[in-house]
């Protein structure tokens, strides 16, 4: 589905940086940071509250704009661009929440239809897209129906086929199973890794959750204090022996707060790319 | 007691029907105005307040929300008579129902802005920031987020002007403004006409009855959350 040559990375994150000010003095939320992230890659951002995991992510689509560095996605620098350009290019990138985040009183169908409006498409590519995107999440039969009467797993398949609508080349997601059970967890952590697989496309995440991280992530980046401390490639869901976060794993556990590590075979349910493997 | 009642209602009802008349042409144009010039300023406010995707425009923020401020806090008499001079400058006199609509407007408009920013409110910063991250412009955020989203509330917020100012209009008519309230005040008050008084406030309940459950109805319609 993506035609972007893979050499270019998808994001690149160049000594971004962006303090939050509060009544008592500066909170720092992302030190100065670099990150790359290669197209057709999933990586994750993991590290504990208020490290900066969300900041940093929502630096990639300008949602928070960083006080200084580069922004640059597919190539083009967000940060030099005017808003009408900037809109232009965030249709592009597509974004998932942890609460989802979805148009209460539209029906699904016309959920998944928002992007597309607002991007001017045409009915019949919108009815196409719609349709594509709620068979890909498996949702086909609930095109009618109203969020409220949705599960929560369901409601995140929905802000997926949403976020999946115009095409796009890079998904940032921001916890987006922090409010799910593990079981639908597994089955939405399944969809992302359809996502990555079948349609090409890069993808950002933040979790806390180190289960989340190790089944479906090939590199992640760990913060702390608005920093960047430890960057590793995941093997077949191994986190590499004598990092911070093999340590971390060991002394809080997976984040799930079930199963013990051994019993999960995180490579079980999601086959990798044999180049990520 | 029942029967004169409905005789002197029978009697009046020619002055009833042309006090009615005005009370409409007065509620129509003001509540016009709150729609349009409150409804939109509501929205500029909303959208120019604090971590919202306006919020850079903070002096017309600040200055938008002293204006609302300082007209709420006009009684409404007083703001009547007030602008009087403007009133006769834009309709050329300052008793009838449309002089009265200049006042009445001037005052929904402020009101109905503050409430209509205090409706927006309860859609959530997540929903209109997964919007601006899908390249939404402020202008689709307003048409396809917010009035969509909040449109129950909306409705509501209407539903509310409508029944306050049908009282104001009222009010309107103790300086000449004409409508139901100039009637109750002519007959009732001035000529110790106790039971046109009663038919006048019967009007005014049924009414304010009416508009209330038609909006309630209409606002839990159209709320799907
Ligand atoms: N809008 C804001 N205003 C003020 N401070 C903020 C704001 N957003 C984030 N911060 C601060 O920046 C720091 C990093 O926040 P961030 O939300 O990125 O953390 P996080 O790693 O995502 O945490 P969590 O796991 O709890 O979501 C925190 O100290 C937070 O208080
Ligand atoms: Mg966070």
């Amino acid at each position: 589905m993506t035609t972007q040559p893979t050499d270019v990375p998808a994001i690149q994150l160049r000594g971004v940086s962006k303090s939050f000010r509060t009544p008592d003095g500066q909170e720092v939320g992302v030190q100065p940071t670099d990150l790359e992230v290669a197209a057709g890659e999933i990586h994750g951002i993991i590290g504990f509250s208020g490290a900066g995991k969300s900041t940093l992510l929502r630096l990639a689509n300008l949602l928070e704009r960083p006080d200084a560095g580069q922004v640059i996605v597919h190539g083009d620098d967000l940060t030099a661009m005017p808003p009408a350009t900037l809109r232009a290019a965030r249709q592009r990138i597509g974004m998932i929440f942890q609460h989802f985040n979805l148009l209460h009183n539209r029906t699904v169908a016309d959920n998944v239809a928002f992007p597309l409006r607002i991007a001017g498409a045409s009915p019949e590519r919108i009815r196409e897209r719609v349709d594509t995107c709620l068979a890909f999440v498996g949702l086909a039969e609930k095109a009618g129906a109203y969020p409220a009467q949705l599960s929560g797993g369901q409601k995140q398949r929905v802000a997926i086929a949403r976020a999946l609508a115009p095409e796009p080349h890079v998904l940032l997601a921001d916890e987006p199973t922090s409010a799910l059970d593990p079981r639908t967890t597994q089955s939405l952590l399944e969809v992302l890794a359809d996502v990555n697989r079948r349609l090409g496309v890069t993808i950002l995440l933040v979790s806390h959750e180190m289960g989340v991280i190790r089944r479906l992530c090939h590199r992640v980046s760990v913060m702390e204090g608005g920093h960047i401390v430890e960057r590793l490639r995941i093997d077949q869901g191994r986190i590499p022996p004598g990092s911070q976060l093999a340590q971390w794993l060991k002394d809080y556990g997976d984040g799930t707060g079930d199963a013990p590590e051994e019993e999960v075979d995180p490579t079980a349910s999601l086959q990798r790319e044999a180049s990520h493997a | 007691m029942l029967e004169s009642l409905l005789a002197t209602f029978i009697e009046l009802l020619p002055e009833i029907g042309k006090a009615a008349g005005e009370t409409g042409l007065m509620l129509v144009i003001c509540l016009t105005a709150a729609l349009l010039f409150g409804g939109s300023l509501g929205i500029l406010v909303f959208l120019t307040s604090k971590g919202q995707v306006l919020g850079r425009f903070r002096r017309f923020n600040l200055v938008a929300n002293g204006f609302i401020n300082v007209f709420r806090s006009f009684p409404f008499i007083i703001l009547l008579v007030a602008v009087s001079p403007f009133t006769r400058h834009i309709v050329g006199t300052s008793i009838g129902p449309l002089a009265a609509s200049v006042p009445l407007s001037l005052a929904a408009i402020f009101y109905f802005a503050r409430l209509i920013e205090q409706t927006l409110r309860d859609v959530p910063r997540g929903v209109i920031e997964a919007a601006e991250a899908m390249g939404a412009s402020p202008l689709q955020i307003v048409r396809q987020v917010l009035l969509v989203e909040a449109r129950s509330g909306l409705i509501l917020a209407v539903t509310i002007t409508a029944v306050s100012f049908l009282s104001y209009s009222a009010v309107a008519g103790v300086v000449g403004g004409g409508g139901i309230g100039d009637l109750a005040i002519r007959y009732g008050y001035y000529r110790f006409q106790t039971d046109v008084m009663l038919i006048t406030i019967v009007l005014l309940v049924i009414l304010v009855q009416g508009i209330q459950f038609f909006g309630q109805w209409l606002a839990r319609r159209v709320d799907k959350r």
